[in-house]
């Protein structure tokens, strides 16, 4: 008789430990999520200090984007669940998979960077472009701020969905789940459990902004961009080369 | 007929005067060297004869004439060239080679350089992990260790500020060497927003040094990898490394100096000076302009290397955060208009008091550091003479 990707999937879950309760699955994740959050933010932050550098100053408006670069990050947490959980634990688990998502999802980061470098001061939250001078990024302006926050969640589900270590340990347990629903609450609260590691990323807001701090950040997420385009594309290059 | 002569410009300071201010000097030299006057070889005793006399030489120059700039350059080049001249020869004799094989960086043999400093913050704070491959204590292979650097960069960093930059740096000296070959500069306009550029680098740096918990800088970036040591090569990545470092090192500390006139690799690259010019805001000493003397004939600015001179910071009377204090606007303002200046007190008010009291502790930190640096380096060259 056939065997079957779903039987493959119940074969995996019941050689699992005893399926833990709701409650103390969302214990472990959230846990689990406190305890690898400084490597989460290690390799988040690359992509969130610029981002939240160009930002106007203040803490509300930080709070604003860091909230919707945050809410990109759960939904790639939780396409992530959904898809863990249903191929079971070979797409966290498995080598070749692994390295093909980490090298797109690091090329894809670069391409958002370098968009957002390039293009992201033509007009958004009170500063206006000046033509031919970078130095000079912004002229305020008297425009209400445009609301434009699509960058933000673009970065938010690449690096949501960017297979880091403490990703791929909740994206084993997560597939081991008896249901979805308690592979996306697995997902969601072990999020939690990391978010609050981004929250001194807000204290950003106090720090005075000019044309020149503006210039600098901008400068950096090209050069991460530029990072991110080489390790992702020379992952890529490689699997393709050696398999 | 009878020719035209020029009056030579009166000297600064008289002989005397000059010989009483270098005497301090002198003696700090004598005290720095005895040691190695103690030690067996004749190759040491000449070596530190010879850096002896040179700075004190110098700084009887300083004083004699009242530039600064001219005669801290020969120094600054010396030290820039002759680094890597001692370096390479220990490097040698110890491992045969200059590139570090893995089992050595494994070992934590790999010599300290303060470049790395502002990378080791982050992981230190939040995981206690110093990211270099060296040993925190010095030990028999590794007398460069982490503890002993860093103490002595926080050290003369207080005294210095940025002046660390122009005074002590041994990789500065090799890009002041080639921008001074050069008569008049071939590329005159620089975009003023490449002074921006080392912030950009050092911001890349330290993030991404947390996030992989590896001095990004030295493993990818510094251009003077090509003049010390190297990570051996053996893979496709290494040799990616290694023609990362040689093109740096080939555009920003030969070709663009020499074009500019500039310290390229200083004013538009370097991480660790934009991390440096944060301590220019604590350090006593700085520049500033007599705007009822300037003129606004923007000599000074010309003549900086690092571009650590605006139309705005001037009209301000002040020069810009990453400026190093070398001393070239004030040597090259015919109207005295720039200045030396200590901190709290008003500008332009004893100028030369705030200028001895600067070279007294920067030209102490410069015979100490790169002093010993140049006698080493001298006695190994000496040691490759054949002579009897």
């Amino acid at each position: 008789m056939a065997v079957t990707a779903s039987d493959t999937r119940a074969a995996v879950r019941s050689a699992a430990m005893a399926a833990p309760s709701l409650s103390t699955s969302a214990v472990e994740a959230l846990m689990l999520g406190l305890a690898t959050g400084p490597i989460c933010l290690a390799s988040c932050g690359p992509v969130v200090l610029p981002w939240m550098l160009v930002q106007p100053q203040g803490v509300r408006s930080h709070a604003r984007q860091l909230s919707i670069f945050l809410s990109g990050r759960l939904a790639g947490y939780l396409v992530f669940a959904t898809v863990v959980w249903l191929a079971g634990i070979a797409l966290a688990g498995a080598g070749n998979a692994r390295f093909w998502i980490m090298g797109g999802v690091q090329v894809l980061l670069a391409v958002g960077l370098l968009i957002y470098a390039a293009a992201w001061p033509h007009a958004r939250c009170g500063f206006v472009r000046s033509k031919n001078n970078l130095v000079q990024i912004g002229t305020t302006s008297s425009a209400p701020p445009q609301s434009r926050p699509t960058g933000a969640i673009a970065l938010g589900f690449l690096t949501g969905i960017n297979l880091c270590p403490p990703f791929l340990v909740a994206g084993v347990r997560a597939a081991q789940l008896p249901t979805l629903a308690a592979a996306l609450l697995f997902f969601a609260v072990f999020f939690v459990g990391t978010a609050v590691w981004f929250m001194p990323f807000l204290s950003l807001g106090v720090v005075r902004r000019t044309p020149s701090f503006m210039t600098v950040a901008r400068m950096a997420a090209v050069l991460l961009a530029c990072w991110y385009g080489f390790t992702g594309g020379s992952l890529l290059i490689e699997k393709a080369i050696y398999g | 007929m009878a020719s035209r002569v020029l009056p030579r410009p009166p000297a600064f300071r008289s002989v005397g005067r000059s010989v009483l201010l270098t005497l301090p000097m002198a003696l700090w030299a004598l005290l720095m060297f005895t040691p190695s006057f103690r030690q067996p070889g004749r190759n040491s005793h000449i070596g530190a004869l010879l850096v002896i006399l040179f700075m004190t030489a110098l700084f009887f120059l300083m004083m004699r004439t009242g530039k600064t700039y001219r005669w801290r350059r020969y120094f600054f080049v010396a030290l820039g060239l002759l680094f890597p001249v001692g370096f390479i020869a220990s490097l040698v004799a110890v491992r045969g080679t200059m590139s570090i094989p893995i089992e050595r960086m494994v070992s934590g043999d790999t010599p300290f350089c303060y470049m790395v400093i502002p990378m080791l913050i982050l992981p230190a704070a939040v995981t206690r992990t110093i990211i270099f491959p060296g040993s925190i204590l010095p030990t028999a292979s590794n007398p460069h260790s982490i503890a002993i650097m860093i103490g002595l960069w926080l050290a003369l960093t207080l005294v210095v500020g940025k002046a660390w930059c122009s005074y002590i740096c041994f990789f500065g000296g090799i890009e002041e060497g080639f921008a001074a070959l050069p008569k008049r500069m071939k590329i005159r306009k620089l975009d003023p927003r490449l002074r921006l550029v080392p912030w950009a680098i050092l911001l890349f740096v330290v993030v991404l040094s947390a996030a992989l918990f590896e001095p990004v800088y030295c493993m990818w970036l510094c251009p003077f990898k090509t003049v010390t040591e190297y990570p051996a090569v053996h893979s496709v990545q290494t040799a990616i490394q290694m023609g990362i470092f040689i093109t740096l090192f080939g555009g920003l500390v030969v070709v663009l100096p020499y074009l500019t006139r500039k310290r390229t690799q200083c004013a538009f690259f370097c991480p660790f000076g934009a991390f440096q010019s944060l301590f220019n805001k604590i350090n006593l000493f700085e520049i500033r302009f007599d705007r009822e003397k300037c003129v606004d004939c923007t000599l000074c600015q010309t003549a900086c290397p690092t571009m650590a001179l605006s139309a705005e910071s001037i009209r301000e009377g002040k020069t810009l955060l990453n400026c190093m204090k070398c001393g070239a606007c004030v040597d090259s303002c015919k109207k005295s208009a720039a200045v030396w200046h200590l901190k709290g007190t008003k500008v332009a008010l004893k100028p030369e008091r705030a200028r001895l009291l600067f070279l007294y502790g920067a030209w102490a930190m410069a015979t100490m550091f790169g002093g010993s640096i140049l006698a080493n380096s001298i006695s190994t060259i000496i040691g490759f003479l054949p002579l009897r």
